[in-house]
């Protein structure tokens, strides 16, 4: 059997934007100085937010922005209790995970009386997939990359605005400096505070187009723990690539390409939860390898050879 | 004119939210086009009349007028607003940035609208270089410039904001004696253009030299405003200290025994490249204190990791008692009874929201009589740590207050304390007495002697010359990594030949040097 | 965490007057929300009748969990909240110990579920008489937990990998290695749902009421673990060590304390009393394993721990706490249609506010500031004595 087609590669595109979008949200978010876990409930809110917006408006576009705008405010929430009130960045957020697993539920519940999913969405409501001409037509290479959700292609132009932002930009350089000497940028008038809740209200908003991926084009609308850890693999993916977007970008599609391997393995009647463990398996070796080799690093430069240069 | 008030401090007090009371009822005041001396020891309150005026804290009382307004200093934004610029001690750079991206940072040029214009944070940068004749170089990273030029880019960094005060905060602390006279010309030059400089430092010979009038500060109040010329040395120590600041410890000479320490050619290159100890080699014996002088930053830091443990050289060796103990971890390395009162005592040297007990313990946790089977031995070591409080008077409620709720010099104590206490071969004390009150400074130095004469070895890293000169029985001082020269006897050493070799302009032979090592 | 706060000037007459008005604020505030997600789901045609539903949904959730309609109390309702207890106090446990030295291992969840399924394959599978079988499948469990425990600890001490990323990758593999295990081999295929085969019959643990509350000796052990726990950190060199590691880990790598032994044994501590709480819950109070989903034990075992301080005496009352709360919630649920996740919202909020370093910090500066004042006139009226 040949595992290396053309859907195959197509699939690790699909599976890795919403792991993506909250890799980016995480880099952004390091490189700021904030360890944002609350990802992981973030992408939970609002999945379930996009797929009713669109249900309720008919609008994929505005199911899509009340994602954005659930993220934003969460974000934002998490930065008060973080920032304001001084509350440890992990334990907030964890809450912002338990209000993301237990809190969609009881919001299900209370809004449209269903239990655990809301099969809303439509193939009308779903987030619509682009075919690029000329591209399309190239053999092999046009069916990986052609046809995929306008969010696909966003996720990975994003890529590109993330650098622009951090590197070419002032607010790039409020966030680097807030990161890595916020005594600094402060005495310089540059309000850390601000910089802060910019840098978790963009990881916010792109946590929302990653849920509202989810909910709105990988599943036709919302189920109960269906981001299922990829919040936490996006962290893992930022420590991977070095904290910078390119190298993170690539962490995200190792990931894909683990969840697409596993997919095409259950395909062939392997039990699903044999396979279904494997990106979170991959997770843990990638961080393996990637910390000996910081190690192995760093014994380079003590090493006596280091002497003679 | 000329007597108009650019700055008005009244009655200026501070509660910090750990309850100390930093500044009590300080008035302060600054006329136009002046260089006004802030003096005071470390903890006598500089640092936060300062920040206060800089936004960076907000009194708890009293009021602040900036041109005869009175104002409301909420933030650095505010202050840079009123004119007001700051060059803090520890620079406020960002290292992985640019020189021109730290001078424009919170004020940057853009261009096409959204992006940074880079080119013109650089012509920003050289203009200014240029006007105030501060050179620097606009596209280094600040992390691979020398200090002196870090320095310039903090004053820079405030012109451009448009300071017309400038703040600095004990800007010599880390200079050369040449960077300290170029930085002096600097000042001139800006009080010249009718810039106000307000100049912290506890350093007497600089003050007299450059500034016009000054305040001293002690224990949080204000001991009064002065013109420089119409003060003498004596009675400026006399206002900081309320006595003479030359604390002098009654010592007899050492009666030197066997090698403890035995470090040879030790070498380390750091991360960035550059070779901070280049072949040192020392002894120290029983019984003696040896003293390593110098401008901090010239290997005294990393010469002390390897000796702990906490970094590795890229060769030499490091025998104590005979025993390699490089690639030792600091369990093994104290199994070895050697102490260390580390230079950052609040990074190293405590758990902060621990009690003073879990504090002196932390070393000896497994010792058979603090422990009953598997249970701490409560009762005794209530016992030990109560007798350590005693013995080295920390001022407390009782050991089971928070350690983080003394001052300065009684922290210092119970470090000190623990680090004595558990039958030392080797000492390693750096920078023992660095930011505490006299008073502990002198019970301290008192301490290392005694033990010193008990047999044991001490090896003492001071920034603090009057302090190295006193106590140290003989000493070595380094200058760029190197071991720049040794003197036998610290007795007839003067200020003057110390500051030649500190600098590096002068240089012993290696023979001179060699005999440290004693052989 | 909460630690931080002891840096104060304050008396201690001040210091624990401010701890107890700061969680009695942080209480009132999660209630002042569940209040108002309780009234936005009320069912009503107007105000007052949203209003009166919601009061009844707010009654059954504080009141009902002990006393019965008429007021009375309850034996069997307050049985019931104690043995709900059980498995957070042992997931509150393990977090404490794992939290009190800043390691954010976030693997009771995926650790309880791993603890009750090896147990519970001890009692269906292993034939050991007597009451024996109970001591030895609980061991099992909990040793196990312990091993896995192993992984994020050891590859933190020695790599520096993120134990929280990697604990929470271990709570999926777990689950989904469970359920294949339980899909493949184990799996009692004559039910329509999944699980295992019966425990034998002495693998059952005794009961210590027999009113059907399921209030097994199980709660009995977690108090004996609570004490243990207590004594092990703060009376013995490796709870010291692992205090002083959450407070300031340079210290104790330069005081000679072996700092990576610290992180792994904290851990594996951490992960040896989650499956511990796992076995114990499983044969007090299940006859077969059927866990297919995470039982949420975990996170609201970090609730209690952030309740807690991180201190083992305090993890009975804010186990007892989330246990009232989360009956409260269910019975809300079944009695007046308020969705029983509400008590995610409820746990979320409290735990913030009670995490939250600044919460209150304005009303705690004025303490200080008193207890500042009030300590100088002390001092000088000291001097003035002395002077005289």
């Amino acid at each position: 059997m040949n595992i290396f087609t053309a859907d195959f590669f197509f699939s690790i595109i699909r599976i890795a934007t919403p792991i993506l979008f909250a890799t980016l949200a995480a880099v952004i978010g390091e490189k700021g100085g904030v360890s944002n876990i609350g990802l992981e409930g973030i992408m939970m809110m609002s999945a379930l937010f996009g797929s009713l917006g669109a249900y309720w408006t008919k609008s994929w576009l505005i199911g899509l922005l009340l994602a954005m705008a659930v993220g934003l405010l969460e974000s934002l929430v998490m930065g008060f209790f973080a920032f304001n009130l001084k509350t440890n960045i992990i334990l907030t957020g964890t809450a912002i995970n338990m209000i993301g697993s237990g809190g969609c539920l009881f919001l299900v519940k209370v809004i449209t009386g269903q239990a655990s999913t809301t099969a809303l969405i439509t193939k009308s409501l779903q987030i619509p997939s682009i075919s690029i001409p000329l591209i399309r037509d190239i053999p092999y290479i046009g069916k990986i990359i052609s046809g995929h959700s306008v969010l696909t292609y966003i996720a990975f132009l994003l890529v590109w605005l993330t650098i622009v932002l951090l590197y070419k930009t002032p607010l790039g350089l409020n966030i680097r400096s807030v990161g890595e000497n916020p005594n600094a940028a402060s005495s310089v008038g540059v309000s850390v505070l601000k910089i802060q809740y910019i840098t978790i209200g963009i990881g916010g908003i792109l946590a929302g187009m990653g849920g509202a991926f989810m909910s709105m084009y990988y599943a036709m609308g919302w189920s109960q723990d269906m981001v299922a850890g990829r919040g936490f693999i996006a962290l893992a993916a930022q420590s991977m690539g070095g904290g910078e977007p390119v190298g993170s970008m690539l962490a995200a599609l190792i990931f894909g390409f683990a969840s697409a391997l596993g997919i095409k393995i259950s395909a062939t009647g392997v039990d699903s939860n044999l396979v279904a463990p494997i990106p979170y398996i991959v997770t843990i070796i990638a961080l393996v390898i990637f910390a000996l080799n910081e190690k192995r690093k760093e014994k380079q430069r003590h090493s006596s050879a280091a002497l003679q240069k | 004119m000329g007597e108009e008030f650019v700055i008005q401090m009244k009655g200026i007090t501070k509660v910090y939210p750990n309850g100390t009371v930093a500044n009590q009822d300080v008035n302060f005041d600054v006329k136009k086009g002046e260089i006004h001396a802030l003096m005071g020891e470390n903890g006598a309150g500089k640092s936060t009349l300062m920040k206060m005026l800089f936004g960076l804290e907000q009194p708890t009382s009293g009021e602040i007028l900036v041109n005869g307004e009175p104002v409301n200093l909420s933030s650095p934004t505010v202050a840079i607003s009123h004119g007001i610029g700051m060059v803090h001690q520890h620079f406020m750079l960002v290292p992985s940035l640019t020189v021109a991206e730290n001078m424009v940072l919170g004020m940057v040029p853009k261009k096409s609208g959204m992006l940074i214009d880079y080119k013109k944070a650089v012509a920003l940068t050289e203009e200014y270089s240029k006007k105030f004749n501060l050179p620097v170089e606009a596209n280094a990273r600040v992390a691979d410039i020398p200090v002196g030029m870090k320095q310039k880019v903090e004053i820079l960094k405030a012109l451009v904001r448009g300071a017309k005060i400038l703040i600095l905060d004990e800007p010599t602390a880390v200079l050369t004696t040449q960077e300290t006279a170029e930085l002096f010309v600097e000042l001139e030059n800006l009080k010249k253009q009718g810039y106000t400089m307000i100049f912290i430092s506890h350093k007497l010979n600089e003050i007299m030299e450059i500034t016009d009038r000054m305040t001293i500060l002690r224990g949080g109040r204000s001991m009064g405003i002065y013109n420089t010329k119409d003060v003498t040395p004596e009675e400026i120590s006399r206002l900081m200290v309320g006595r003479d600041v030359v604390l002098k410890v009654e010592k007899e000479p050492a009666q030197p025994g066997e090698e403890v320490l035995r470090v040879r050619d030790l070498e380390y290159i750091n991360e960035w490249g550059k070779k901070m100890l280049d072949k040192v080699s020392l002894s120290v014996r029983k019984g003696e204190i040896l003293g390593i002088a110098g401008v901090e930053g010239n290997g005294q830091k990393e010469l002390v990791d390897m000796l702990f443990g906490f970094n590795t050289p890229n060769a030499g060796s490091v025998k104590v008692s005979g025993e390699e103990i490089l690639g030792l971890n600091q369990r093994e390395i104290r199994e070895r009874h050697i102490s260390l009162v580390p230079e950052d005592r609040m990074l190293y040297g405590i758990a902060a929201t621990a009690s003073i007990e879990e504090n002196l313990i932390s070393d000896r946790t497994a010792n058979k009589e603090l422990n009953k089977g598997i249970l701490f031995n409560m009762s005794e070591i209530h016992k030990m740590s109560d007798q350590l409080v005693k013995d080295y008077t920390v001022l407390c409620k009782s050991a089971g207050q928070t350690i983080g709720s003394l001052s300065g010099g009684n922290i210092q104590k119970v470090v000190v304390a623990r680090e004595f206490s558990n039958d030392p071969v080797l000492i390693i004390a750096d920078q023992p007495t660095r930011g505490i009150d006299v008073g502990a400074t002198e019970f301290i130095r008192k301490k290392l002697v005694e033990l010193s004469r008990s047999g044991i070895a001490v090896l003492l890293v001071s920034a603090d010359l009057n302090e190295v000169m006193e106590l140290s029985d003989s000493l070595i001082i380094m200058c760029g990594g190197r071991i720049a020269a040794y003197f036998e006897d610290t007795r007839d050493l003067s200020d003057e030949l110390m500051g030649k070799y500190m600098l590096g302009i002068e240089q012993q032979t290696p023979e001179e040097i060699r005999r440290v090592c004693h052989e | 965490m909460n630690k931080k706060n002891d840096v104060s000037g304050m008396s201690r007459k001040n210091s624990i007057k401010f701890s107890v008005i700061r969680a009695l604020a942080a209480l009132a505030i999660a209630l002042a929300v569940a209040f108002i997600l309780i009234f936005v789901s009320a069912e009503g045609a107007n105000f007052s009748e949203k209003m009166s539903a919601s009061l009844k949904a707010l009654r059954e959730m504080l009141v009902s969990p002990l006393f019965r309609k008429n007021g009375t109390f309850s034996v069997k309702s307050f049985t019931d909240v104690l043995a709900q207890m059980i498995p957070i106090m042992f997931t509150g446990l393990a977090t404490c110990i794992m939290f009190s030295a800043n390691q954010f291992n976030l693997g009771a969840e995926g650790g309880i579920m791993l603890g009750a399924f090896v147990t519970a394959l001890v009692a269906v599978y292993w034939h050991i008489p007597g009451p024996m079988l109970i001591v030895v499948a609980i061991v099992m469990g909990a040793l196990a937990t312990g091993l896995m425990m192993l992984i994020p600890a050891v590859l933190k001490a020695k790599l520096g990998v993120s134990e929280m990323v990697n604990s929470l990758m271990l709570n999926y593999v777990i689950m989904y290695m469970i359920n294949y295990l339980m899909n493949t081999y184990l799996a009692d295929t004559s039910k329509g749902v999944t699980q295992t085969q019966p425990f034998q019959a002495n693998a059952i643990m005794p009961q210590l009421v027999s009113n059907g509350s399921r209030l097994s000796w199980g709660f009995v052990i977690a108090i004996i673990m609570v004490i243990l726990c207590w004594f092990f950190m703060y009376r013995t060199r490796w709870g010291y060590g692992i205090r002083m590691t959450g407070i300031n880990q340079p210290f104790v790598m330069y005081s000679g304390m072996n700092v990576a032994m610290i992180i792994i044994l904290c851990q594996v501590l951490g992960g040896i009393l989650a499956g511990m709480g796992g076995g114990i819950e499983m044969l007090g109070r299940y006859s077969v394993y059927n866990w297919i989903q995470q039982p949420q034990y975990g996170w609201t075992g970090i609730t209690v721990a952030i309740l807690a301080g991180n201190n083992p005496i305090y993890v009975p009352l804010a186990a007892f706490f989330m246990a009232y709360l989360t009956k409260g919630c269910t019975l809300m649920s079944t009695n007046a249609n308020v969705p029983s996740q509400l008590i995610s919202i409820i746990q979320a909020v409290i735990f913030l506010f009670f995490a939250a370093h600044q919460f209150l910090a304005g009303y705690r500066q004025k303490l200080v500031v008193k207890s500042a004042q009030e300590e100088l006139a002390q001092k000088e009226a000291a001097e003035r004595s002395g002077e005289k």
